[in-house]
């Protein structure tokens, strides 16, 4: 069907921001300073309260979302990716879990990003740029639950890959969803094989269902073949 | 698996769980397990923190869980439901509008207390 066409051609999770950022390095530097000011200099980092049960690292909630029909390339894809918050601890990841709307729920072609504190949910990230993911396409209605499992086990440390896992993202697209986990060393085959081995276990996938590993810089080669004007021709 | 491995139900949730060994006969025989049973990765200066899924989804039940963050940003159908002006969903809303329909049309729909009025 040509819906499933358009699916595929919008990205999947993770590649809008390959697209759009073609960045200048100057103009890049100069974007990442000005949400480093909004993003961060008000905020203290954030730390475990009495009585709740620290976690193994800090992680910042991202939220991002694309107006469909706009031409990837002439959005800023940080100036669409909003902070929702950062927590130290179980019972703060729950506070901010608990009050946002599930992926299942959300509208339009949006992003939800968990990544470490420290690191932006995005390939240029020095954590990201040699690094890669692992995507899972679902079809619709599973999102919620998958994305829930996915990010108990990121915060649980189920992964067992030392400091390689950066972050997990759940894309909602127009006839599918896509939950991935980015790790920091692509190249790096005992890490990825473990954490795929660990989605299987904590995922309760459908049977057939197909994971991908993608490289970051894969991602970028692929993507520019597809950007709008170079399908035109 | 879990830090939280006491059954009693009279207690709450212990933060940290201690084991004192005085003996070395006492010290597990698998060189990645600590005394208790608890697994942890062979990381370079010993332990990790690691949660299970059922003690996270337990820890979400605390009243220290329950209470919205200070500084949590405002966006229509990702913080808070797209048509209410308010909520107070703390559970996962199944009655959210999946599509940008006019609440006006349909108040009844999320069956709390009438947040629109309409003008007839």
């Amino acid at each position: 069907m040509n819906n499933k066409f358009d699916a595929l051609k919008d990205d999947d999770s993770g590649d809008h921001d390959q697209d759009q950022s073609s960045p200048k390095d100057s103009e890049k530097i100069k974007i990442e300073d000005d949400e480093k000011e909004q993003n961060t200099t008000k905020k203290k980092m954030a730390v475990p309260g009495a009585g709740e049960h620290p976690l193994q690292y800090n992680y910042t909630f991202w939220y991002s979302r694309r107006t469909p029909g706009r031409p990837a390339s002439t959005q800023s894809y940080e100036q669409n990716i909003k902070q929702i918050g950062s927590f130290a601890s179980v019972e703060q990841f729950w506070r901010f879990y608990s009050h946002m709307i599930r992926p299942g729920d959300l509208t339009g072609h949006s992003d939800f990003h968990l990544f470490k504190e420290g690191i932006k949910p995005m390939w240029e990230d020095d954590a990201n740029k040699m690094g890669g993911k692992w995507i899972i396409r679902l079809r619709k209605g599973l999102a919620s639950r998958c994305w829930e499992n996915l990010i108990l086990a990121m915060l649980g440390e189920q992964f067992m890959v030392g400091e390689e896992i950066c972050g997990a993202v759940v894309s909602v697209r127009f006839q599918e969803d896509i939950i991935s986990i980015w790790n920091k060393t692509a190249s790096d085959q005992a890490t990825t094989a473990r954490i795929r081995d660990t989605l299987r276990r904590v995922l309760n996938l459908p049977p057939n269902t197909i994971m991908e590993y993608k490289t970051h810089t894969d991602s970028i080669k692929y993507s520019l073949g597809r950007l709008p004007w170079a399908g035109e021709c | 698996m879990s830090a939280g491995g006491q059954t009693t139900t009279s207690l709450e949730i212990p933060a940290v769980r201690r084991v004192a060994i005085h003996d070395a006969a006492h010290m597990p025989h698998e060189y990645s397990t600590t005394p208790g049973g608890t697994l942890f990765s062979t990381t370079p200066g010993g332990t990790r923190i690691i949660y299970d899924r059922k003690f996270l989804l337990q820890c979400r039940t605390s009243p220290l869980a329950r209470t919205p963050p200070q500084n949590l940003p405002d966006i229509p159908g990702v913080t808070r439901p797209l048509n209410s002006d308010s909520s107070h969903d703390t559970k996962n809303p199944v009655e959210a509008p999946t599509t940008n329909n006019h609440d006006t049309d349909v108040h009844t729909e999320e069956g709390e207390d009438a947040q629109f009025e309409m003008d007839i």
